[in-house]
């Protein structure tokens, strides 16, 4: 039982189990699947919402959420876009467009850390803004005819791996490190986990907190100029709803959205887990209108199993103490009767405290 | 403190409507012909469907959860409502009112997650508002219609629920009112409306005083989702066709109306007149930025910005740090 408890709460390795199992099984249905060409297909998919969910990772573990990571992506992908077509060196245009994320995230932090707006409201009125902006700074229209150097970087591999994806594991990793190792990195759940004990014990929650939206905008204009890169065009509609996709990425990992559990590995498998979905439902010839619900019936079913899960478990923990307690006041009856001290009954109710 | 908190909410209120009367003298001035009678009053068509989910939206807000799937809802219902209507044959009122059971549906499935499995509203609604409009276009998708055309050709007895009139009064503004009433007889004037408030302050106390509060949670999101239909019937009548997107771009709106309405995202706090006059207002908004000549999509800058800047004056209220620290600065004699 307590190795299943121990599977359960390392939901990375749940997540990753049911990315194999996914793919198995879908390579049972149609071998196609299991080829190395739709894997890269996949990977290459998943590395805006990987960058996403690392982003979001930072908000969810505080405690807040972060819902204008649509309008940043598509105005970062806007700005670049436009930028390298007019003739702007690739390099400074990914710094502008890096530099409008970190703007946009600031502006979050600031507004929900010291102004104390709630998270959902600030970013929610923060994505109505971007988006019209957005709008207005494209006219409306569709950025196309993007270099081709631009775009067929998003084509570059490095020892068969698409160089993005490989981006996209290193920046995992590194953040990984970071909120195992360092320890501002554990700061971030602290403050989630209990805002007011993080202040107590003499951490600078508003700092981190502004620093978790900065970082939350930064990923997201990462993965605007990667958008722009693979897909060559900007729309007016680019990253509508990809907010929601990236939530449910890092939800489908394990990071809980009242903040202080999760990791970003788990984040970055749930978003791997939302791409490969799609391009699984491809494989099996669904056709693609069950995409969405099929997406929201496996979120609905984690989410609802996690809660279970965790409720048996907690239920079983109480109802263990309970016995415990319960025996040992049997115990220090007995004990009275035997007119011994109460210390026994002290010692077994510690013993039971610890779960037997 | 009772006294002072009933003050400041009436006071809230009243800002709303001053708001509302400079709102209309500045869009005035800038464009004469919108203060006319008559678009003004037709100025409802467009903002109706925002302002019945935001009446009901107040309740699910009060009980300090939250409703992101409600524009999924609108599509499902309304593409619900065609099918039935065109494929199934039924009859057009009978498809509103199955339209509307199945809006109910969805809203207590939510709920169910929400009061009784323990989900996050947050997350249950994220995954549901996939579901829902992952439904609608299983259902166009199977059904053969085209999705950018959607449904259309309905009844002209149907097309008068969106473009019909009593005594010059559109039928939008009916609708409106006629919401108005009932949710507002149901917020403040019921025990049901007390309850809510209650689960909304505090959950374990209006628990152990005897409330389910599970069921309470459960029926306010089933309210959002009959609203949620009703606001779809309506934009499917207006606009003569039943599609599968019609409300994809709702949340923002519907979630500014009732925080500016001085709703506490928090839960415990609100009103129904105050989400009904914010809902006018953001609707008016819209429609001035539109004949002030701005396209419509300025009006999500102007709609983001009220929502920040409503609550950041709220959080001013109730003692937000930055602004107590400001005023500590610039006002050391009065306080």
């Amino acid at each position: 039982m307590l190795i299943i408890k121990k599977i359960f709460e390392k939901r990375e390795i749940t997540a990753l189990a049911f990315l194999v199992i996914l793919f198995l099984g879908v390579g049972l249905r149609n071998p196609d699947f299991m080829n190395a060409q739709s894997i890269t297909t996949v990977l290459k998919g998943s590395v805006l919402y990987i960058f996403l969910a690392i982003g979001m990772t930072f908000v969810l573990l505080t405690g807040g959420i972060d819902v204008s990571v649509g309008g940043t992506l598509g105005i970062a992908a806007a700005v670049s876009a436009t930028m390298i077509r007019g003739g702007t060196s690739v390099p400074v245009a990914i710094v502008v467009a890096i530099l409008i994320g970190l703007l946009i995230g600031l502006m979050n932090g600031v507004g929900v850390a010291i102004v104390k707006v709630p998270a959902i409201i600030m970013t929610l009125g923060m994505l109505g803004i971007i988006r019209g902006v957005m709008i207005v700074y494209t006219d409306g229209k569709w950025v196309e005819n993007l270099p081709d150097a631009f775009k067929m970087a998003s084509q570059a591999n490095f020892a068969h791996v698409n160089i993005y994806f490989i981006l996209a594991i290193i920046t995992t990793i590194l953040v990984q490190f970071y909120f195992s190792k360092a320890r501002t990195g554990k700061y971030f759940a602290a403050i989630g986990d209990n805002l007011e004990g993080s202040i107590l014990v003499g951490i600078p929650a508003k700092k981190m907190i502004v620093i978790a939206y900065v970082l939350s905008g930064l990923c997201a204009s990462i993965a605007g100029v990667i958008f722009a890169s693979q897909v060559g065009f900007v729309t007016s509609n680019t990253g509508v709803d990809i907010e929601m996709v990236a939530i449910a990425a890092c939800v489908l990992g394990g990071v809980s959205l009242s903040g202080g559990v999760g990791s970003v590995v788990g984040s970055s498998i749930g978003a791997l887990i939302m791409t490969a979905i799609n391009s699984a439902l491809i494989f099996l010839k669904v056709p693609s209108f069950w995409n969405k619900s099929i997406q929201g019936t496996l979120l609905i079913l984690i989410v609802v199993s996690d809660v279970l899960i965790h409720k048996y478990f907690e239920e079983k923990a109480r109802k263990q103490r309970l016995s415990a307690r319960a025996q040992c006041l049997d115990k220090s009856v007995e004990d009275s009767k035997d007119s011994k001290d109460a210390h026994i009954s002290t010692e077994s109710t510690f013993v039971g405290g610890n779960g037997q | 403190m009772m006294h002072k908190i009933k003050q400041f909410k009436a006071k809230w209120e009243v800002s709303l409507v001053i708001f509302l009367i400079m709102e209309i003298i500045l869009f005035g001035m800038m464009n004469p012909r919108f203060l006319k009678i008559k678009v003004l009053l037709n100025s409802a068509n467009d903002f109706v469907t925002v302002a019945i989910i935001a009446l009901f939206m107040t309740f699910v807000i009060i009980t300090g959860g939250i409703d992101i799937s409600m524009g999924s809802v609108v599509g499902l219902s309304s593409v619900v409502m065609g099918l039935l209507w065109q494929e199934l044959g039924f009859n057009i009122w009978m498809a509103l009112v199955i339209a509307i059971i199945v809006g109910a549906i969805c809203g207590a499935f939510n709920g169910y997650l929400i009061a009784f499995v323990g989900v996050q509203a947050m997350v249950a609604t994220l995954g549901t508002s996939f579901l829902y409009a992952g439904a609608s276009l299983v259902i166009i998708g199977f059904s053969g219609i085209s999705a950018a055309e959607g449904i259309g050709g309905f009844p002209d007895s149907f097309r008068e629920l969106g473009h019909g009139n009593l005594g010059g009064i559109p039928s939008s503004l009916l609708i409106f009112a006629f919401l108005i009433i009932v949710a507002y007889l149901l917020l403040h004037k019921t025990t049901y409306g007390r309850r809510v408030y209650l689960t909304g302050i505090n959950r374990k106390a209006a628990e152990f005083s005897g409330i389910n509060t599970k069921l309470i949670i459960l029926s306010a999101h089933m309210l959002v989702g009959m609203g949620a239909a009703i606001s779809g019937m309506y934009i499917t009548s207006y606009l003569s066709s039943s599609r599968a997107d019609h409300g994809a771009t709702l949340t923002l709106s519907v979630i500014t109306a009732v925080v500016l309405g001085g709703t506490a995202i928090t839960g415990g706090e609100g009103s129904i007149i105050g989400t009904a006059l914010a809902s006018v207002i953001i609707g008016l908004m819209t429609l001035g930025l539109q004949m002030a000549g701005l396209s419509t999509q300025y009006v999500g800058i102007g709609i983001g910005i009220l929502l920040v800047v409503s609550v950041a004056i709220k959080s001013y209220f109730s003692g937000g740090k930055v602004f107590s620290k400001i005023k500590r600065r610039f006002l050391p004699e009065k306080s």
